[in-house]
């Protein structure tokens, strides 16, 4: 394996404004070496003025989403090796205005996943504030909804999403995957709300099953099923 | 918007409309079920104008002495004597081929059918919707599709030949 | 019309598609006197009305037919507004109108073909 690689790395200052523009590093590899590793390596020795987000470097916090060689991953989550690449050209996620170099502004998904209702809704709140009695689950309700509670928002599958980028109004895939988590849960009382809430030209009608939502989510979620799903429950009224 | 934000607003579209990058199985089928349905649907216009010409419906408008009609008449055969347009009707035979089969496979995956379950997400496992089963009704598509292309581009040659 | 309904409507008109488009080719294919080469003939544009026409002389063959074409023009122009909205990013009044236009053009013309093609309209 190369010693070292080039980090082709798109750069953006706010205050220049206009176009983007992209700077390479040669950065050395070691073993196990992860792609933040390598920004951040960047941003130590060669270049301080680099910006990127990052916090817990164990592909659990979901802030340092990012494009790497055309694909949406995770910077913390792709070790440079396993590319096997020589030159790694690294971009800010699509469909996110871009702060500054890598950071991008996320306030639009969640936004979004605000105007879904995404939180469990109960109709009698006397009951919610003070429960007489368990609310138990079966295995099998929960395992209907368990996988999308694994989302860690982290933008990826917006980002990915051609349906988003091409028609900004749609809701896109990790709000209404967020929906469907809500709406499959047990306790939630919020069905015919809900649907009709996602019944619009903006909503599930825009997906179109490309599937790349599910490709690129970094911890197996399935917002095309998820996606799917929802529309059956619409389609069925 | 200015004029220019907005073309290259609209080239971005087509751009990720277009091109599937490295996102996989699924999204060269959106692209591909784009392009077919567009193509065919331009094809359908033509089909209905082109033999609306051939039966004297171009007299919709035309005076009543018909001489713009028989010149429409004339001018479609000689339009469509070229063997670009057969060779496109074999195109054609192939886009809906695969628009035909593949709707299907999206109208059963919107209906929730052939995507598997919700489970627990395991380890290096691709996501249940990319379930074997509805990929093998894409791969079936495309496959039908390459048969009918090469059925017709067959009679064509045979055609060709005679 | 609720968003639902319309996709509904998209899932049927394409089966029917399916259904009249099968018909359309098949008696294409396989009533014509010519039964080893219909395809050839089917397939050059330029001999289309002779190919064709002998074909058209039944009631029910033009019921498909404009089956044929009432589907294909919902299944078509509803496909085309949501491709046209998805790539200009936005929903225009206009552009749905010039659409349900063009489509009540499409399907007056087609039908116009078809009654004189099967000698309906004398």
């Amino acid at each position: 394996m190369a010693a070292s690689v080039k980090f082709r790395v798109y750069r953006y200052r706010p205050e220049d404004g206009g176009k983007g523009f992209y700077r390479e590093y040669e950065v050395p590899v070691k073993k196990g070496m992860t792609i933040l590793d390598g920004l951040l390596y960047i941003k130590e020795s060669l270049d301080p003025t680099l910006s990127i987000r990052y916090s817990c470097r164990m592909a659990i916090c979901g802030s340092c989403g990012m494009r790497v060689n055309g694909i949406e991953t995770l910077a913390c989550h792709t070790q440079i090796s396993e590319l096997r690449r020589r030159v790694i050209t690294v971009e800010p996620m699509k469909n996110f205005p871009v702060i500054k170099d890598l950071v991008t502004d996320m306030a639009v998904l969640f936004k979004k996943q605000r105007a879904l209702l995404t939180w469990l809704i109960r109709r009698d709140l006397v009951e919610q504030e003070n429960p007489t009695h368990q609310y138990i689950q079966s295995d099998e309700e929960l395992e209907r909804y368990l996988q999308f509670t694994y989302c860690i928002q982290c933008g990826l599958c917006y980002s990915a999403c051609p349906v988003v980028s091409t028609f900004p109004d749609f809701y896109g895939p990790q709000p209404l995957m967020k929906m469907y988590r809500y709406f499959a849960d047990s306790r939630d009382e919020g069905g015919k709300e809900r649907i009709d809430l996602v019944d619009k030209f903006e909503g599930v009608w825009r997906c179109h099953f490309a599937g790349s939502c599910s490709m690129v989510c970094p911890k197996g979620v399935d917002p095309a099923l998820a996606i799917q799903l929802l529309r059956r429950a619409s389609l069925r009224g | 918007m200015s004029r220019s934000e907005y073309r290259s607003t609209v080239l971005q579209s087509l751009k990720t409309m277009l091109i599937a990058g490295k996102y996989g199985l699924e999204r060269w089928s959106y692209v591909l079920q784009r392009i077919s349905g567009v193509v065919v649907a331009l094809y359908f216009i033509a089909h209905v104008l082109e033999t609306g010409n051939f039966i004297g419906g171009i007299t919709v408008w035309s005076v009543p002495d018909y001489s713009f009609a028989e010149k429409a008449y004339e001018e479609t055969v000689k339009l469509l004597k070229n063997p670009l347009f057969d060779v496109g009707l074999a195109v054609v035979g192939f886009l809906v081929t695969f628009h035909t089969i593949n709707g299907i496979r999206l109208i059963l995956a919107h209906f929730g059918f052939f995507l598997g379950k919700p489970r627990r997400p395991e380890p290096f496992e691709p996501p249940v919707s990319f379930s074997t089963r509805q990929r093998a009704l894409f791969w079936l598509s495309i496959s039908l599709a390459v048969f009918a292309l090469l059925y017709a581009l067959d009679s064509l040659m045979r055609v060709f030949r005679t | 019309m609720r968003e639902r309904n319309l996709m509904l409507l998209h899932y049927i008109t394409g089966l029917g598609i399916l259904l009249f488009g099968a018909i359309h080719v098949w008696t294409l294919f396989f009533t014509y006197p010519l039964q080893e080469t219909i395809w050839e003939t089917t397939l050059r544009f330029d001999s289309l009305p002779y190919a064709v026409l002998p074909v058209y002389r039944n009631i029910l063959f033009a019921a498909s037919l404009f089956g044929l074409l009432l589907c294909t023009t919902i299944h078509a122009m509803n496909g085309i507004r949501a491709v046209i909205a998805e790539l200009i990013g936005a929903r225009i009044r206009w552009v749905e109108a010039v659409l349900v236009a063009v489509g009540v053009f499409l399907v007056v013309y087609g039908t116009r073909t078809i009654l004189i093609a099967n000698n309906l309209l004398v």
